[in-house]
């Protein structure tokens, strides 16, 4: 880690349009949470000193958990905000954010007003990933020709045809999948103001397991709507989930997290597709 | 279908959203070490007993909040 010593720092949790409200809450490490306002914006911030870094996992949850709550506080007093990245800090005082926010205040409030009234959900679709071989299996005619083929061949020609059958049934399977994914995000862009297509990323820190490790998912996206094209969506989902052989997982809402900007105009660090 | 906060698949967006997206600014005047290697290299190990930690306790602040303003959307998992 590098540059994580200075002498005095503002944690940052998000950015909302100024208003009248007020915010009395703890953040972080029970920090009490102070507003920032400047140029007609609200940055939510506590005073800190240094980092948050931790290997205690307990610690690190109630961070997240403390920024996310800090946030959710933040949107219910000002409206949707713009949502920093956990651990974001700007270093000074009160007046280095008053200037930041003077310097960005323009671009800034252009996100602001872009996400204003909407909120971010997750849809996760799980698939019945089987049953879909069993199918492309009974009903793929060169698959079958294959299998016959295999049936009746030597050793060594059953080697390759099991190969080719393999290989070809992993390939369909793969293209229905994508296929599907391609058309539920269609139809759900089409209900919502955004859909980001979060595809085979892996969720931070999923990878040690937990009990839907083995789902097949056969996509996940994040959509950003307003209170209706949430409904719109949530009944689009109902019709999705109404398959025997899919599961539906809706989530939300979130301060807006996967929409917000970069706000330095170079490179990507969320893993946005 | 209404979605839900309060589930454990919904702490698991919660946190892949805090960690992995928001707002990166990058400038002089700003500290952050959040990116994402590092932090998901924590998480790693945090994220190994989340459901121990839920029963635990340790969520239930948060989650108890969270859950009167979503009262109506609990349970929507649908098979």
């Amino acid at each position: 880690m590098t540059e994580t010593a200075f002498d005095e720092g503002r944690y940052l949790y998000c950015v909302a349009p100024d208003g009248d409200e007020s915010l009395s809450t703890t953040g972080l490490d029970d920090e009490p949470v102070r507003l920032v306002r400047e140029a007609g914006l609200t940055a939510v911030v506590h005073d800190c000193g240094s980092l948050y870094d931790s290997d205690s996992a307990t610690r690190i949850r109630r961070w997240i958990l403390a920024h996310q709550s800090v946030v959710d506080d933040a949107g219910e007093a000002f409206g949707t905000p713009l949502p920093f990245q956990f651990d974001t800090v700007i270093r000074g005082d009160d007046d280095a954010v008053r200037s930041w926010l003077d310097a960005e205040s323009e671009r800034l409030t252009d996100h602001l007003d872009a996400l204003a009234e909407r909120w971010e959900y997750r849809v996760e679709v799980v698939w019945d990933e089987d049953a879909a071989r069993d199918e492309l299996e009974a009903t793929d005619a060169d698959l079958r020709a294959l299998a016959e083929r295999r049936n009746d061949a030597d050793e060594g020609t059953r080697f390759l045809l099991t190969k080719r059958y393999e290989t070809r049934l992993d390939r369909l399977l793969d293209e229905r999948r994508r296929a599907e994914a391609a058309d539920l995000a269609e139809r759900l862009g089409g209900e919502a103001t955004e859909l980001v297509d979060l595809g085979d990323r892996s969720r931070a820190g999923l990878d040690v397991g937990g009990a839907d490790e083995d789902v097949d998912v056969l996509a996940r996206f994040a959509v950003l709507a307003t209170d209706d094209e949430r409904e719109a969506v949530g009944l689009l989902l109902d019709d999705v989930a109404a398959d025997p052989g899919i599961e539906v997982r809706f989530t939300g809402p979130w301060p807006p997290y996967t929409f917000t900007p970069e706000l330095d105009g170079g490179t990507d660090a969320s893993d946005e597709v | 279908m209404r979605p839900t906060k309060s589930d454990d698949d919904a702490l698991v967006d919660l946190v892949d959203a805090v960690l992995r997206t928001g707002a990166v600014v990058e400038a002089d005047v700003v500290i952050t070490v959040a990116d994402v290697p590092l932090v998901g290299l924590k998480l790693r190990a945090a994220l190994a007993g989340m459901k121990t930690m839920t029963e635990h306790g340790v969520f239930e602040e948060w989650d108890e909040a969270h859950r009167l303003g979503n009262s109506e959307a609990a349970g929507e998992r649908v098979e």
